[in-house]
């Protein structure tokens, strides 16, 4: 059973952009990552604070608060001390932004999606 | 004098020509009066005739709102994103307060990057939320515009009013003093229908016009229409024709 999900998850994972396919097993790791990640990309000049993104993007500020600080480990966000708030923003640095802007687009993709949610679904179990 | 043109037909001549270059200009008004509109109109104004790029700070709406509120005007504020003409910036009162006061932030960043003139923030009332006193707000306040002018930027600042029609009751004067002019748009109930009405309640350093006109919010934006004639009490919202003022003071007594 265990052979025929791998050798399944292979195949879908095959013909898939080998940069895109790094980004999703190594960074955008989880549903909420995913709609972070969605997020500073239609926002790519927002700065703001955990409790105010997880009000713009109708999540829990504890639910969010760790995958922010994950993605920012990870150089997709950037985390600054602004007097005494910790603030996030989309990386500034344009190869950064380049995968973003790829991941966003291939997402559009119904086929993509599908691929994208199984590993996701996968990774978490 | 050197003016900042708002492009809004009738409004430039309201304000003599426009708004004073590094000045901070409120607009206050309720919900749906225009306000945003206003300030969209003055920022695409600057980009398109007088090549002066813009900015939008955003307290509440996504910037895709503006995209989708702009293109309903002909206004492709998406296009002047992407030609490096315009920022769309959705953060807080707090945050870009910060921002603001840091050397080398990222709205400082953002002005030199496209070399903004304008700016438009939507809207100062959510200063009110982060502050305990008026003292604060006030204080908070003045820093934020102080920020904006020491970046060389000439702002609309929105700020909403609770009353639909008429003054608010518990209206605080404390934005109407730090900024330098100040216009109301406000709901007038004439026989039965809701039209708009716009005064410049106050412009520092220039004379303006002092009527209080109409103005309609058009497939273009907002125009400005000829003044309120023959009535009285416009901005409470229910004007009276001023022949029946006259009859009450003097022929009923």
């Amino acid at each position: 059973m265990r052979d025929m999900e791998l050798d399944l998850t292979g195949r879908l994972m095959a013909d898939m952009d080998p940069q895109l396919l790094e980004f999703l097993k190594e960074k955008v790791d989880s549903f909420v990552k995913w709609d972070l990640v969605r997020f500073f990309h239609d926002n790519p000049h927002t700065t703001d604070t955990a409790d105010n993104i997880a009000r713009y993007a109708g999540r829990n500020e504890d639910v969010i608060k760790a995958e922010l600080a994950e993605l920012a480990r990870d150089g997709i966000l950037e985390e600054q001390q602004l007097d005494d708030m910790l603030v996030y923003s989309l990386t500034r640095d344009p190869e950064g932004r380049q995968v973003v802007e790829e991941f966003i687009k291939a997402s559009r993709d119904r086929e993509f999606r599908v691929k994208a949610i199984y590993h996701i679904v996968r990774g978490t179990r | 004098m050197e003016r900042m043109k708002t492009g809004i037909p009738g409004l430039d001549e309201m304000l003599f020509g426009g708004f004073l270059p590094q000045t901070a200009n409120l607009v206050e008004g309720a919900p749906g009066t225009g306000k945003t509109t206003l300030g969209m109109q003055f920022i695409h104004h600057g980009i398109v005739a007088c090549n002066e790029p813009g900015l939008i700070l955003t307290f509440e709406e996504f910037p895709q709102q503006y995209y989708r509120d702009a293109e309903s005007f002909g206004w492709n504020f998406r296009k002047l994103e992407q030609e490096g003409k315009l920022r769309v910036v959705m953060t807080s009162p707090e945050v870009s307060k910060s921002d603001l006061e840091q050397v080398g932030g990222r709205i400082e960043n953002l002005v030199k990057e496209i070399g903004a003139k304008r700016v438009l923030v939507d809207s100062l009332s959510h200063f009110e939320r982060i502050v305990e006193t008026p003292t604060e707000l006030r204080n908070t306040a003045f820093s934020f515009i102080n920020s904006l002018k020491r970046e060389g930027l000439t702002a609309v600042l929105t700020r909403e009013s609770d009353a639909l029609l008429g003054e608010s009751e518990d209206s605080d004067e404390t934005f109407g003093f730090l900024v330098d002019s100040y216009i109301m748009l406000r709901y007038v109930e004439i026989e039965s229908s809701v039209r708009k009405a716009i005064l410049t309640l106050k412009m520092r350093g220039s004379n303006h016009d002092k009527g209080i006109r109409q103005f309609e919010i058009t497939s273009r934006g907002i125009e400005i229409r000829t003044p309120f004639e023959g009535r009285e009490g416009i901005m409470s919202g229910s004007p009276r024709r001023m022949v029946d003022s006259f009859v009450e003071a003097f022929v009923r007594k």
